[in-house]
């Protein structure tokens, strides 16, 4: 290190201490940003954190395990059969640029999210169309839809109101907006966004909207600024919280480090039940996983607890079933798979003796940049090589693996991946999972068939009752976990390393906790 | 020497062409779809095919390559399907911040490079020279990842005399952007705290880039050196009675320099591809994620642009390198 010393004194005039560059009014926010900034077009977690904090919608979720609250709409009507559903918006909602936010914004927002057809498009095109919006008066809006979904409000917070006549203005070329929004805003929001700071994946500031219609009474030291400068690497994230140079990393914080942060002056780390489920995907359509029996013998050759308690130190928590265990919709008494090479062994013999290919070696894709996928796929690998089956690691991307599951044969014979929170609700998991007519998405990449299933989630889908739902959702995991469609694993707990500047800090599984505008900063 | 530029310079086009050529191929060979991960998460299959009409990714390979070679000769080198913006506007915003770092690493390399082993070479198996030798192999062997994490804890935590990460501190706004690097454009602007500020920040992730290069010039260099002082000439200066440091500079380093120039151009190459792992642990906003996440999305717009400016970069250096060659060596220019 001598040389070196000498080198990097040389090039520095002053000897001076680097930390805690936060004013007492901003924080430094160290999470992901998301690739571009259009609401519409992007649809992911980390949009999620800055569609929240930069625009409004009708609806919004709060709290753990979230609740759906009315944000700019004040209430909501629906027919009775699940077709007609008229908003009504308060009237003391602005943009940024001060102008009114009305029904128009409304509508335009919606029928510009479905002619783009991208982002959070997915959960409305098949049930919405452009004709089915209308704006009944200024602070009305109805959305008739093409077919009953229960569903529907449930989706609703994935849009962000925008400013019509702002993105109109800076339409280029009839492109709806879309380069301009990729690093401009047009929200109304708790935040503006500055776009002179903004570079891809790299930093944006925003800064606090004293007009925001919620008013900031509810929070005694709000955050003014926030700097969200993403840190890349882990080991450079937890250095820069426990230095002072960030004051939150992302929230999953590899379970080796949290100690580490816990044990930090000045730091914690915050441990929240999410609703993202770990999976193993089979391909049910193909040998030998067409086989019932040997999709029941490899749901017993994985070591969840081994997994869970071993490699992730115990702060994932089992989940047997498709749903998120705190999710309505999952039965209490669903017992799902043990790790079991005994049992194992007996429905793989079971298995070969009805003819399938037990002995031939079989595929599971790993997302090569997230490491615990590559760790589960060996647990696996583990234990089904103890009862003689081959499984071979191949490593992928996540681009590759979601445009493979577009038919039988390219679908890989397993994946590992996550079902996070797009909304809340069992139609997010299980009824874009298993409902065959989702074939061909990579929601559904089991290619799982059984027609007592599609009829529970189709009649779901159209029911308006919750209670009645829940049951329909429930009898369907039954029967989907009785036929070991996949291998369910855990459901998430995120954990973020915090600053103690940090108060407040309010998760929710939709946006992981980066709804900026609940933290104070310590006094 | 003017005309040997020029033609030099007209040379870059066909070698540029082939290079799009070559990684246009090489995308196409990798599996997966571009308009699935443009699409999201919660695409529809209807969705993903609209996209990909709507980025020409239906049309004959041969159509593709030439409507992009055709725009990109025009400056147009589309829109980033991951992030959304033109190509062009995010690798103006982010190639400044690697040509700075991998220059301040390249001077750090050549000048600590050139010196240990000029230094080393003249002073034959003194023990100088075994110390160099020891750091040139600690150097060589070392993985710039594990010392960016060692540097790291010792400059910024530790001590706390250097910053961890990012390119200026949170609350310090760029200055003007005339070049896009933030230590020439401080002093343009007459900011000489950003400028102070700038080289505390740029000298970690530089040192570690730099550190492998630093070996490698030290050893060729000091090769280099030991021939010289071997030749005739300087025998017949030391027979004269010069000092041994008058006849290593400026006779004998001159004529030595030719090798290490030329490694020093091959080096901007290494220093670059290094910088792509160096740039992730300090969070230097350059090219270096930016061509990770282009590369893990299938982002062809930016994977062909990123590689044809790296490319262009490189063919301009190494044309550099040899106007350096003829100017050290009048023989080499002759034949220029």
């Amino acid at each position: 290190m001598k040389p070196l010393t000498g080198l990097a004194c040389a090039a520095t005039f002053a000897v001076q201490p680097f930390a805690a560059a936060a004013q007492s009014t901003e924080i430094v926010w160290g999470d992901t940003l998301p690739s571009g900034l259009d609401p519409h077009v992007v649809f992911d977690v980390p949009m999620q954190f800055y569609m929240l904090n930069v625009y409004d919608n009708l609806y919004r979720y709060l709290g753990n395990p979230p609740e759906i609250e009315p944000w700019i709409a004040e209430s909501h009507e629906v027919s009775d059969d699940s077709m007609v559903w008229t908003f009504t918006l308060r009237d003391d909602v602005t943009f940024h640029d001060g102008s009114s936010l009305t029904a128009e914004d409304v509508v335009f927002s919606f029928e510009r999210l479905l002619e783009l057809g991208t982002g959070p498009a997915g959960a409305f095109l098949p049930v919405l169309d452009a004709d089915g919006i209308e704006q009944i008066d200024e602070l009305t809006v109805e959305f008739t839809l093409k077919e009953p979904y229960a569903p529907f409000l449930a989706a609703v917070p994935l849009v962000a109101i925008l400013n019509k006549d702002l993105v109109e203005a800076n339409d280029d070329d009839g492109d709806l907006g879309r380069t301009w929004l990729s690093s401009n805003a047009a929200g109304s929001g708790a935040y503006t966004m500055d776009p002179d700071t903004y570079v891809p994946q790299e930093r944006v500031d925003m800064y606090i909207n004293s007009d925001h219609f919620y008013g900031w009474d509810d929070n005694p030291n709000p955050v003014e600024i926030v700097r969200a400068h993403p840190v890349a690497e882990t080991s450079t994230r937890v250095l820069a919280l426990t230095n002072g140079d960030i004051d939150a990393t992302d929230s999953y914080l590899p379970t080796d480090q949290v100690e580490r942060v816990q044990n930090a002056e000045g730091t914690y780390v915050s441990e929240d039940e999410s609703m993202r489920v770990m999976i193993i995907r089979m391909n049910n359509q193909k040998a030998p996983f067409d086989n019932v029996d040997f999709r029941k013998c490899v749901s017993h050759a994985f070591d969840y607890e081994g997994f869970i308690d071993g490699v992730l130190g115990g702060y994932p928590i089992r989940n047997s079933g498709p749903n998120p265990g705190n999710l309505w919709g999952s039965p209490d008494d669903l017992e799902g798979y043990n790790y079991d090479l005994e049992q194992a062994m007996e429905y793989c013999d079971a298995a070969r003796a009805a003819g399938a290919p037990v002995d031939e070696p079989i595929e599971i894709h790993v997302q090569s940049s997230l490491e615990q996928t590559v760790q589960a796929a060996e647990v696996l690998q583990a234990g089904l090589g103890a009862i003689g089956v081959n499984l071979e690691l191949v490593a992928s991307t996540w681009p590759q693996l979601t445009s493979s599951t577009g038919s039988v044969d390219s679908t890989p014979d397993m994946w590992v991946h996550w079902v996070s929170t797009y909304f809340v609700d069992p139609e997010n998991w299980i009824g874009q999972m298993y409902d065959s007519s989702f074939h061909g998405t990579w929601k559904a990449s089991s290619w799982y068939q059984n027609d007592e299933v599609d009829e529970l989630l189709r009649a779901a889908r159209r029911e308006p009752s919750q209670d009645i739902r829940s049951g329909y959702y429930e009898d369907a995991s039954r029967l989907v976990v009785e036929d070991a469609a996949d291998i369910w694993i855990y459901n998430t707990v995120q954990l973020r390393g915090l600053s103690d500047r940090i108060e407040g800090y309010r998760f929710s599984p939709v946006g992981s906790g980066g709804e900026i505008r609940w933290i104070s900063i310590a006094e | 020497m003017i005309l040997f530029v020029i033609r030099r310079l007209l040379l870059i086009i066909p070698v540029l062409l082939g290079l799009l050529l070559l990684t246009f191929v090489m995308l196409r060979l990798v599996p997966g779809d571009p308009a699935a991960a443009i699409a999201g998460d919660a695409a529809t299959p209807e969705q993903i095919a609209q996209i990909r009409a709507e980025l020409n990714l239906d049309e004959p390979f041969v159509v593709q390559f030439a409507d992009y070679a055709w725009n990109a000769a025009q400056g147009d080198f589309g829109v980033s399907a991951y992030s959304g913006r033109p190509v062009g506007r995010d690798i103006a915003q982010r190639l400044p911040a690697t040509l700075e770092l991998t220059f301040v690493a390249l001077i750090i390399a050549a000048v600590g490079g050139v010196t240990l082993g000029a230094l080393a070479g003249a002073w034959r198996n003194s023990p100088f020279d075994h110390i160099t030798r020891i750091l040139t192999v600690i150097g060589l062997a070392t993985a710039s990842f594990w010392l960016a994490i060692m540097l790291q804890l010792v400059f910024a935590l530790d001590w706390g005399i250097l910053p961890l990460r990012g390119r200026l501190p949170s609350d310090v706004p760029m200055p003007p952007g005339v070049t896009g690097v933030v230590l020439i454009d401080s002093l343009l602007a007459g900011r000489f705290d950003i400028f102070h500020s700038a080289l505390t920040y740029i000298t970690l992730p530089a040192i570690t880039i730099a550190f492998g290069g630093l070996a490698t010039l030290a050893r060729f260099t000091r090769s280099s050196v030991v021939d010289a002082m071997n030749s005739e000439y300087a025998a017949y200066e030391t027979a004269a009675g010069y000092p041994r440091r008058r006849v290593l500079f400026p006779y004998a380093l001159k004529n030595a320099l030719v090798t290490p120039v030329t490694q020093i151009g091959l080096l901007f190459g290494a220093f670059v591809s290094n910088a792509v792992a160096v740039e992730a642990v300090f969070d230097w906003p350059g090219l270096g994620s930016y061509l990770v996440n282009a590369i893990y999305t299938n982002d062809y717009p930016a994977v062909l642009a990123v590689t044809l400016a790296i490319g262009l970069v490189y063919a301009l250096i190494n044309i550099l390198v040899d106007v350096v060659h003829g100017l050290i060596d009048p023989r080499i220019a002759e034949r220029l």
